[in-house]
């Protein structure tokens, strides 16, 4: 088939940046790696791009198509092609571009470094065999170990646009897989360093990380489980720890959220007192529902249920946070296709529990 | 000199992040180099597991493994490098677990194991089907708490020895162009695998061969190169990987008549067969007609949508979006691809090589626990292993040795040599004999080999070598010029071609991998219990033969 598809180049010798347009006679079975092989060897050695297992393990292949972060081993072009569609493929973003379609990945490592990714057992000595720890312990972290460290979704994270040094999406995802493991022992230490300013409350839940991370990561679902855990132990002097521990209660207390009282309970006192006038100027125009006497919801029994059942569950932190909104896309798929194999018992307690965002 | 080590490791998989980190616990100053950043390593797709007698499935114990191993070698495997190895994996698996890899769990929450081909227990001890990025993640956790120097896209290109003694290396610097000399006391190969040289290959594009390439420029030996293992289940066309795991959790193969054609070739272990027994068995089914497009079947069904998702989900993605297959309702069609180099440089069972301050560990050597082929899941293991050791041998060494020297002379000549090429304007792109290389590999030094093809595949290497003299670089720049180092690579692919089909040529036998069904169907152990040894002498391969090493077991009829 013929592939044609556009290039960012980027020469750093020259400083040149131009959108080039190629086209090349692939096999049908093409992904837009093997596509880039037969440009960089029939048309043009000077094209850069990293690759090594294209097999969607080593996360090399990570760029841009059409403004989206793609593995290119793992995109197939046979569809684009018969769409008529002519992709563009530029470098990751929030990386300095070295070259063509290599980024420089020395800060995102940086950030990986800065969470301390090892396990801290608590202790030196090895132990004389393996830790007794359950399957389900371990499928705790099962997602954030999936992460092959590609730059997919730091590539597309809104926060790191605005903070570059916002920890970012795979690193707090990495956090959590030590911060989620029974054997570690420095789970609060961890969290007091992962709450402090670039972390976990600078995320501006886009989920754009969970929605282009190739390997379902789902780095956001980490870094909620990170917020929930982080109040779980109390570790909880950052303004969005306050925010979101403030929306709970007030849900259990009165059923919903008390606008009135979310500033000084995020905030403090010092700061919503500066923003009386503001507060003034809203309840005048009417956008301030009036704060006495508190308005119950005529519901708001249900909404302390759940909080219980959530308790008698011990599903408090991370464990709160529902696992697998990929994995239960990938059973629906199952569903489809084939109704007699589908596992219903693992369907059912993940449908009735929902999903969880996390605030 | 740029700079200068103790212990400088190339490449950074699991044997050279877990000898650095042997040699850096041993007191010694450590560094890795290695051309791709460590996690994008090949090692990371290794996916069915890795062998230890932790008798957590049941009864198990290092000798069973040993004898399965060495059964399994067809007896060319060197039985005290094998009984080091099984004796030393239950620990070093534990090591493994403290530092924090995320095993799959038993029952009672110890390491699970699974049943894989040809070994007596369910042995392998297994992280769902992406073990080996299980390991190599947490290396490099283990690597980045130690602060270890990484010189990360820096591809070495040529071992320096000087005074008798391996020194150093000169690398190019991918990022930022130019050379580099690094000196150290001592250095470890731990380069993998060479399954660049086919088409159909689940190898990673690194896989080059680079170590052994270099060493063997070094006049160090290649050990038993011929022997290249074919992985039974491989996704056409590009040769990505489907675990052996599929069939420990009970898959089935089927040839195009719906059946489960392994009765007649090992009727006892079927599926679980070794490696070369069966891909040997799908290739005489594709061959006699029973293939389904130039494959057979792989079929998960039965296992049902529940194990497969929870066990074999990288499986089926891969399967998915390789191939367009659903193996929760659709067979995967498979065949076999060029896999595992159980040859490689010649080292004893501390990694030592014939040259001083050099070792070797992991594919790039050859202890050798595989012998004519290896079982799966012993690779990760021996990269473990044997990586340890090397680290700690070397490290030993290193701090007992004080001087590090590379004459100026070493960089000078690396510098004149690279800019005679980079300076070439007119001839051929390495591309065309790099595809050559790899589609006569396949076709003439495959499954099966003939006398003849093996011949005709020797002079066409030939060729292909002189072409390569002349071969022309695009890219003329300092950043990122992985057009060079493409170039480069195949000059490494080009050599150990030569000495895989000079030493296939004179094994006059089959056994494991080297199978030669129209002239020398049976194993000989009378004249070929021994292993090949190839040299590069005066511009081409010399062969040479060395004994094989039996503790315990005498050679015996080999049947599954």
């Amino acid at each position: 088939m013929d592939v044609a598809l556009k290039i960012w180049r980027y020469d750093p010798e020259s400083g040149e940046r131009v959108l080039r347009a190629y086209e090349v006679d692939a096999p049908e079975w093409a992904c837009l790696l093997d596509v880039l092989d037969l440009i960089k060897d029939k048309h043009d050695g000077t094209l850069a791009y990293r690759k090594s297992c294209r097999m969607m393990i080593c996360g090399s292949c990570g760029m841009r198509m059409d403004g989206r972060a793609v593995l290119a081993c793992k995109e197939r072009m046979k569809p684009l092609v018969d769409a008529g569609h002519v992709p563009v493929i530029s470098a990751m973003g929030n990386m300095p571009v070295l070259k063509d379609l290599v980024v420089d990945m020395a800060p995102f490592w940086s950030k990986i470094r800065a969470v301390k990714p090892w396990l801290d057992p608590g202790y030196d000595e090895v132990a004389e065999k393996e830790r007794i720890v359950s399957q389900q312990q371990m499928n705790a972290i099962h997602k954030e170990s999936l992460c092959i460290m590609c730059g997919c979704c730091v590539s597309e994270c809104n926060s790191m646009e605005s903070d570059p040094e916002f920890l970012g999406p795979a690193a707090l995802a990495k956090g959590f897989r030590f911060v989620g493991d029974v054997r570690d022992h420095a789970d609060v230490a961890r969290l007091n360093e992962l709450n402090e300013e670039h972390g976990i409350w600078d995320c501006t839940r886009c989920y754009f990380c969970n929605e282009r991370c190739p390997k379902g990561v789902d780095p956001r679902d980490a870094i909620a489980k990170l917020g929930a855990e982080s109040i779980r132990q109390n570790v909880d002097h950052d303004m969005g720890a306050k925010h979101a521990k403030w929306f709970v209660k007030s849900a259990e207390t009165t059923g919903w959220l008390r606008e009135t009282e979310l500033v000084p309970k995020t905030q403090g006192v010092v700061s919503a007192v500066k923003q009386v006038g503001f507060a003034l100027n809203l309840a005048k125009h009417g956008k301030v529902p009036p704060p006495f006497p508190p308005h119950v919801a005529k519901d708001v029994k249900e909404a302390r249920a759940l909080r219980d059942l959530v308790r008698m569950q011990g599903r408090e932190g991370a464990a709160g946070i529902v696992q697998g909104e990929h994995a239960l896309a990938q059973i629906e798929h199952v569903l489809d296709a084939d109704p007699d194999s589908a596992p219903a018992s693992r369907i059912a307690p993940e449908k009735a529990g929902g999903k969880s965002g996390g605030d | 000199m740029d700079a200068k080590h103790d212990v400088l490791v190339i490449g950074a998989g699991c044997a050279g992040m877990r000898a650095a980190i042997e040699a850096h616990d041993a007191g010694a100053d450590v560094a890795l180099v290695s051309k791709i950043h460590p996690t994008r390593s090949h090692s990371g797709a290794a996916e069915g597991g890795i062998n230890a007698a932790l008798g957590n499935a049941s009864e198990d114990s290092p000798e069973e493994h040993a004898f399965d191993t060495v059964k399994g070698s067809d007896y060319l495997g060197d039985q005290d490098a094998i009984e080091i190895l099984c004796d030393e994996a239950p620990d070093d698996v534990y090591q493994l677990e403290n530092w924090g890899a995320v095993f799959s769990r038993t029952e009672e929450g110890r390491i699970a194991q699974r049943p894989f081909g040809a070994a007596g227990e369910p042995r392998t001890a297994y992280a769902a089907d992406i073990t080996g990025h299980v390991l190599v993640h947490v290396l490099y956790e283990q690597v980045m708490k130690r602060n270890l120097t990484v010189y990360e896209e820096f591809f070495v290109w040529k071992l320096v020895e000087h005074d008798g003694r391996c020194q150093g290396v000169i690398a190019w610097n991918l990022l930022d162009g130019g050379l580099t000399t690094i000196g150290a006391k001592t250095v470890i190969l731990a380069t993998g695998g060479a399954g660049r040289l086919y088409t159909g290959t689940t190898n990673a594009y690194a896989c080059t061969g680079d170590g052994m390439a270099q060493a063997l420029q070094l006049g160090i030996a290649l050990k038993d190169m011929e022997m290249m293992q074919f992985h039974p289940t491989t996704l056409a066309p590009t040769g990505v990987l489907i675990t052996e795991g599929c069939r420990g959790e009970g898959a089935y193969l089927l040839n195009s008549e719906d059946d489960r054609f392994l009765k007649r070739y090992a009727p006892n272990a079927m599926e679980l067969a070794s490696r070369d027994v069966i891909s040997r068995a799908e290739q005489t089914e594709i061959d006699e007609g029973r293939g389904v497009d130039g494959n057979v079947l792989l079929d998960l069904r039965h296992l049902g949508a529940e194990k497969i998702l929870e066990r074999l989900h990288g499986t089926r993605e891969l399967s998915m979006v390789f191939a367009g297959v659903d193996p929760i309702n659709e067979p995967i069609p498979v065949r076999p691809g060029a896999h595992y180099h159980m040859g490689g440089v010649d080292t004893d069972v501390w990694g030592r090589t014939t040259l001083e301050g050099l070792y070797a560990a992991g594919e790039c050597a050859c202890v050798s626990v595989h012998g004519a082929n290896r079982l799966g899941g012993n690779a990760l293991m021996e990269t473990i292993t044997y990586g340890k050791r090397a680290g700690a041998h070397a490290a030993e060494w290193a701090l007992t040795n004080t001087t590090v020297e590379v004459p100026a002379s070493a960089a000078a000549d690396a510098e004149r040599e690279l800019n005679e090429l980079l300076d070439r304007r007119d001839g051929e792109r390495p591309w065309s004999i790099r595809n050559e290389l790899a589609e006569t590999m396949h076709e003439n030094f495959g499954v099966f080999r003939r006398e003849e093809q093996m011949q005709r595949q020797g002079e066409l290497v030939d060729e292909l070598r002189e072409r390569y003299e002349r071969v022309v670089v695009d890219d003329k720049g300092q950043v990122f010029n992985n057009d060079l180092t493409q170039a480069l690579e195949l000059g490494f692919l080009l050599d150990l071609a030569s000495c895989m089909i000079v030493a296939g040529i004179e094994r006059k036998e089959s056994r494991g991998a080297h199978a030669r069904p129209y002239d020398f169907p049976d194993r000989d152990d009378e004249n070929y219990l021994r292993h090949t040894i190839v040299r590069w002498v005066e511009g081409a391969p010399k062969l040479e033969w060395k004994p094989v090493k039996l503790t315990k077991w005498q050679p015996m009829e080999r049947k599954y």
